[in-house]
């Protein structure tokens, strides 16, 4: 009886383009809105994970190797697996409902959600979000 | 293995108990709503037949767990489970919304 579509939750995407990914719910709505009638939420994902960094690579490589590609979707619950790991990334101001109207505003919530993916990457937290789901 | 075995006094009282919810209180049948009534965090306990597919099974129980309801695994496939809500048709998992005048929701969470 309690809540777990929250914000920050990490979530898998099961279908579409992106199914298999992982993403962290930026905002939910439970109840739709007029367009999309059905509990839905704004999520922010992993298009392209970042490599395995090893401790051999120099610093030029680590830094290709630590590129993660970003989308920024909004999906029916129906269509997520909610996991039990967080991702504390503050998203909240960078990506918004009204980003996904434009296409330049979506590339530019986009690259703004890459730069806090990565360096949260860097940092070697949250390894599980970060790593492919092999299936 | 025989802990595992129900008494038939415990399985009739989980009959008893589940016709007076499908009476007097609220609930639905079938995987969908079953995956929805835990989203919205309204369902209060969920009953899963024991020929249901492991996949689904470990899927609702994982649900359950995010959702923190209880599980009760049905003594009985989804036949007797269709029979034992006075259906006609097979029921493999079903969630307990309200449950009226029952307690079952008192008495069935915590075995698993």
């Amino acid at each position: 009886m309690v809540k777990f579509l929250k914000p920050n939750k990490a979530v898998i995407v099961l279908q579409g383009r992106y199914a298999g990914r992982k993403a962290v719910i930026v905002k939910s709505f439970d109840e739709g809105t007029r367009d999309r009638p059905y509990g839905h939420c704004l999520v922010a994902g992993i298009k392209k994970y970042p490599s395995k960094v090893i401790r051999k690579d120099s610093a030029k490589k680590t830094a290709k190797k630590s590129r993660v590609k970003c989308f920024v979707k909004l999906v029916n619950y129906q269509h997520l697996m909610p996991t039990r790991y967080t991702l504390d990334v503050d998203l909240k101001d960078v990506v918004s409902a009204d980003v996904l109207q434009t296409k330049d505003k979506k590339v530019a919530a986009c690259k703004a959600t890459k730069e806090r993916f990565q360096e949260r990457f860097k940092t070697g937290k949250n390894r599980w979000f970060f790593t492919k789901l092999r299936f | 293995m025989v802990a595992a075995k129900k008494t038939k006094k415990t399985h009739e009282s989980i009959n008893n108990r589940l016709a007076l919810v499908m009476k007097s209180g609220k609930y639905t049948l079938g995987y969908k709503t079953v995956l929805k009534s835990l989203r919205n965090s309204k369902g209060k306990l969920i009953i899963i037949a024991n020929n249901c597919p492991p996949l689904r099974k470990s899927e609702i129980e994982y649900y359950a767990m995010l959702c923190k309801v209880g599980v009760h695994h049905y003594n009985g496939n989804n036949v007797d489970l269709g029979t034992a809500c006075g259906k006609y048709f097979r029921v493999c998992c079903l969630s307990i919304i309200e449950p009226g005048d029952s307690d079952i929701i008192k008495s069935m969470p915590g075995d698993h």
